[in-house]
């Protein structure tokens, strides 16, 4: 139980210490939307100086934690804090962005929104949408940025042999926290549909 | 799966407003309860309008715990009924003893110890939409306190009123001092003279006068985790609110609140009530059905949920 002043940047966010870019992202994200204006969440629970408040330690937070050089001079300044929040979310299980996506995981399916198919140019609206950089995916997956380039734009005429690109969609799935056999499947899809290789 | 009688799990469903989905809910993950092979109790207590009987397509009890109350039954196993669904009982009745202004709370200890007896895996006790002190102490001394919601703003605006009131009154529990507790009785009114807003403001205030309170407080902030269903939700946009709703509970608050799943909106839903056939059984194919059979499984599987609330 802290004050918004009290909490650590991780904590604002609702992520763990260590969280990668990518997270830290999509934690932002939600928490622009739940505390935006008009979110149904926050309806009748604060005023409008609290969301004043609030929405200007979120950004703060995200500011910091997304710029490398920040975030580790926030990290040596707050390290007591941080250690510390970082063993209390160890009892107190938190919230964390992956336990979003796991909580949807079967009832997302059920309803009648279509199901997405993502395949090279989808895969990157994406990503960016999530805000990562194509390099961060990169760095995470070892796979070079010409390679990746071709996947997303679908350039089937030189896309790396088939038996590479299963594993490079597998690492790039994995990157975007999709299902990696879907992703599989729908590339593949396209590959036969355009009747290539 | 069977649970021996020091295991047996208490979980009651309220907040939000009347036709939020709590009884339809309560119903429907009884029997699924049920069909996984445990033993399972519900309990009417909705002080609004107690009607599981008519979920479960049963005409109005003949035996409820009025006759416990008044002793026409030696035991409040003898005013159990049985639902026709193997493994699945009802009681009926316990909104009287809620409502009663007068029921003193040593009597209300009696009821809970009595229903903490009776022979069952999962005891599921549908309080209703009400806020009275009563149903809080009950969603308050219960294994897990579940909440209903719906994604619109009366619904949510009335959970988290109850939500409040649930979480103040157990502060208020937790604390020794009169003047700690004082405080919490004035905070509960929005427009104190303390000019306690929040939570926090509280706890600040707490604090000046009373640290050891002060800290029984936030302990207690600690271990307070609600559970939540959304329920009736048309979109993924809806899914998320869920997320959000944790989220604003987390900020105001300071608690961890526990999303247990969603319910789709689906007409199969009001065409299964309409013919007083419970949905699971009605129609376990159904979208709506999948969904709240798949929070009975978390339930089941619920080493995620703190003892306690």
């Amino acid at each position: 139980m802290k004050r918004m002043e009290e909490q650590t940047y991780y904590e604002i966010l609702e992520v763990s210490p260590d969280a990668g870019l990518k997270e830290i992202q999509r934690a932002y994200d939600h928490a622009r939307e739940t505390f935006h204006a008009d979110s149904l969440a926050i309806y009748s629970l604060f005023s409008e100086e609290e969301m004043r408040k609030i929405q200007a330690a979120i950004e703060e937070a995200y500011r910091v934690l997304m710029d490398e050089a920040l975030r580790r001079s926030y990290d040596q300044s707050h390290s007591h804090l941080i250690e510390r929040s970082s063993r209390e979310e160890q009892v107190e299980k938190p919230v964390k962005s992956s336990e979003i996506r796991s909580d949807l995981s079967f009832t997302e399916l059920s309803l009648e929104t279509g199901e997405i198919t993502y395949r090279g140019r989808s895969l990157k609206q994406l990503r960016e949408k999530l805000g990562i950089d194509l390099k961060a995916v990169s760095a995470e997956t070892k796979i070079n940025m010409k390679t990746l380039e071709l996947i997303e734009e679908e350039d089937l005429d030189h896309l790396p042999a088939m038996v590479y690109l299963k594993g490079f969609l597998k690492a790039y799935a994995r990157a975007l926290n999709l299902d990696p056999q879907k992703l599989i499947e729908g590339y593949f899809q396209l590959l036969q549909e355009k009747g290539k290789k | 799966m069977t649970r021996d009688h020091h295991q047996r799990v208490i979980w009651t469903i309220g907040g939000g407003k009347g036709g939020s989905g709590k009884s339809f809910i309560t119903t429907n993950i009884g029997i699924c309860l049920s069909k996984l092979g445990s033993r399972v109790i519900l309990i009417d207590a909705d002080l609004g309008g107690a009607n599981l009987h008519t979920f479960l397509g049963l005409l109005p009890p003949i035996t409820s715990l009025s006759d416990f109350i008044k002793k026409r039954v030696p035991h409040l196993k003898d005013a159990l009924i049985h639902t026709g669904v193997p493994n699945l009982q009802l009681l009926t009745g316990a909104q009287d003893l809620l409502n009663a202004a007068d029921a003193k709370s040593a009597q209300k200890r009696k009821l809970l110890r009595s229903i903490k007896s009776l022979e069952s895996d999962y005891i599921l006790v549908d309080l209703g939409g009400g806020n009275a002190l009563s149903v809080l102490d009950f969603f308050l001394m219960s294994d897990g306190g579940i909440l209903v919601v719906t994604p619109e703003p009366t619904s949510i605006e009335n959970t988290y009123r109850f939500l409040k009131s649930a979480f103040y009154r157990r502060l208020r529990q937790a604390v020794s001092s009169y003047s700690a507790k004082s405080l919490i009785d004035e905070a509960m009114d929005q427009k104190n003279e303390a000019g306690i807003r929040s939570p926090y403001e509280l706890l600040r205030e707490v604090r000046r006068i009373n640290e050891e309170d002060a800290l029984k407080m936030v302990e207690e902030a600690a271990t307070f985790r609600p559970n939540l269903i959304l329920n009736q939700v048309r979109s993924k946009k809806d899914i998320e609110i869920g997320f959000s709703i944790r989220s604003a509970c987390q900020k105001y608050f300071g608690i961890q609140l526990h999303y247990l799943g969603y319910i789709v909106y689906d007409q199969d839903v009001g065409n299964s009530i309409r013919k007083r056939r419970p949905l699971v059984l009605e129609n376990y194919r159904s979208k709506a059905a999948q969904c709240v059979s798949e929070i009975a499984s978390r339930l089941a599987n619920s080493h995620r949920m703190n003892p306690g609330i």
